[in-house]
């Protein structure tokens, strides 16, 4: 194998990579801070997508404005779907079942709008690559790279420096305590929740901008996104931006030595070695 | 500053306070005595708002707070320290500090409180950067302490200072507890250990089986024979 298939198969495993923390990262929020393992992200990505098709492709508007108003739909529609998960009290495991099942019937409400066809995103927005030396590197995905980069940074300094981030951690810790001290942990779940649903709208506007969307397709994302967020430790945006890319780029490079059927073997054989010798780990 | 006028609480059906009347005044200390069980924790989770209160009422500064959220009480000038410390175990010290200090009208005294915090405990100072579940049990105590200070309470409840501390560093708590009296802030301290509460205290209430058994001075207490054989033990 040459060198610059190697190199080239790294470059798309970091693209590849970077899209699952991208999609990873709101999960990873919802799961620790909010104790809603939210299966439904994954139909938000799709909803989000599909919007963004619509609206950039025969709608005809500028991706990037596509983005800027999917994001706060989005965040409207996560705090609703906490407001609602609050209202009937549901914990951890529950949560796994309700929001698998919203996910059906986003895929069933996308299918009745867009029909189960493939539908691609035409746009000349970024389209083509740049040349570095003898790699390409795809302008939609080095942007979407970038985002990706971006909002895991800003996400962990958030949580790590500002007094929402130190509330939140503390509500976690000890929610009566923090109370007492004022802090509101109600509202702060519906922010979280907001965040995340906004990082799910931006997520599915790249899936638009890079993938060939199907409704179906909404469940082939759950395993190695949730791999991601496992890996990285469930909760930290720094960990699974680098779990992603960890799981991209051992993929890729599966792919390149192997055959690509054989893609998912080396993520999840590593996370199952981890789960097994290091559960303390997620 | 705070009047607590015929407080029943209720675990389920379960009757865990019966009628608890006890009255703080302005810049004063008083002590909640009793044994093991007698409702001492209860008491301080109903005045933080931590647990329903099903009759009575809380007065706090003439205001009624007995269906207040915690969180508006803390906006009102109540600090807790809780018993078993009960800190953000995995975060910093200074970060736990800085908790006292969230409500936005605390917010601005944040670096003149951590200040005053580092000068009247040095150690955390040092241990700023530290994760709080690993400190020992005394310089938890002084987390604790600190992070009720950075909300510049006006009212401060402390819940079993003592508890699972050496006895040096039981002392050091109450000289603490006394400076921080002496600052101006109410207090309401809840103890088992009766001595030393009274030690501190301006004034004292006997809580037994959920109900005020007794209450006045520590010196009327300590003279009255049978609390003094029932809760203060033959030493103290």
């Amino acid at each position: 194998m040459s060198v610059t298939l190697l190199g080239q198969s790294i470059l798309s495993g970091i693209f590849s990579g970077s899209l699952y923390a991208l999609l990873g990262l709101g999960l990873t929020l919802s799961w620790r801070y909010l104790k809603i393992i939210n299966l439904a992200h994954f139909a938000f990505i799709f909803l989000a997508a599909y919007l963004t098709y619509q609206l950039a492709g025969p709608g005809g508007l500028p991706p990037l404005l596509v983005i800027a108003l999917v994001a706060p739909l989005f965040f409207v529609m996560g705090y609703a779907q906490q407001a609602f998960l609050e209202h009937f009290k549901v914990d951890e495991f529950a949560s796994i079942i309700i929001t698998f099942g919203m996910t059906i019937l986003a895929e069933t409400f996308i299918q009745w709008i867009w029909s189960a066809d493939f539908v691609r995103l035409e746009t000349h927005f970024l389209r083509g690559s740049w040349e570095l030396g003898p790699f390409f590197l795809p302008k939609q995905e080095m942007l979407m790279s970038a985002a990706a980069l971006a909002l895991c940074l800003v996400t962990a300094a958030f949580l790590r420096f500002t007094w929402i981030g130190k509330a939140l951690r503390a509500g976690l810790d000890n929610p009566q305590i923090a109370a007492s001290f004022g802090v509101p942990n109600k509202k702060l779940s519906l922010l979280i929740a907001g965040i995340a649903g906004a990082l799910a709208g931006v997520g599915g506007a790249f899936m638009a901008l890079l993938f060939t969307l199907a409704p179906s397709q909404i469940y082939s994302w759950f395993g190695v996104v949730l791999a991601a967020v496992l890996l990285g430790r469930v909760g930290s945006a720094t960990g699974v931006f680098a779990a992603g890319l960890l799981i991209g780029v051992s993929e890729a490079i599966t792919m390149a030595v192997t055959a690509p059927a054989w893609a998912p073997l080396a993520p999840f054989t590593l996370l199952i070695l981890i789960l097994v010798f290091w559960p303390e780990r997620v | 500053m705070l009047i607590l006028e015929n407080l029943d609480v209720y675990y389920g059906e379960a009757r865990a306070l019966a009628n608890v009347s006890l009255t703080l005044g302005d810049g004063e200390i008083a002590c909640v005595i009793g044994p093991n069980g007698a409702g001492k924790t209860t008491l301080v989770n109903a005045l933080a708002r931590l647990l329903p209160v099903r009759a009575g009422r809380i007065r706090l500064g003439g205001e009624d707070i007995t269906h207040l959220t915690p969180q508006e009480l803390a906006d009102r000038g109540l600090a807790l320290i809780p018993e078993g410390r009960r800190l953000f175990t995995t975060m910093t010290v200074e970060e736990n500090l800085e908790l006292g200090c969230y409500r936005p009208a605390a917010r601005a005294h944040r670096a003149q409180g951590l200040e005053g915090i580092y000068a009247m405990f040095p150690i955390l100072r040092e241990r700023r950067w530290q994760i709080a579940g690993t400190l020992s049990g005394g310089q938890q105590q002084m987390v604790a302490i600190g992070r009720a200070l950075m909300a510049r309470p006006k009212l401060l409840l402390i819940d079993e200072p003592s508890l699972g501390l050496a006895p040096v560093v039981i002392t050091q708590v109450f000289e603490t507890i006394k400076a921080i009296h002496a600052s101006g802030v109410s207090i309401l301290l809840i103890e088992q250990n009766a001595a030393k509460a009274l030690s501190v205290s301006q004034r004292a209430y006997v809580l037994d089986c959920g109900a005020i058994v007794a209450q006045g001075s520590p010196e009327e207490l300590r003279q009255s024979r049978e609390i003094n054989a029932a809760y203060l033990g033959a030493g103290a």
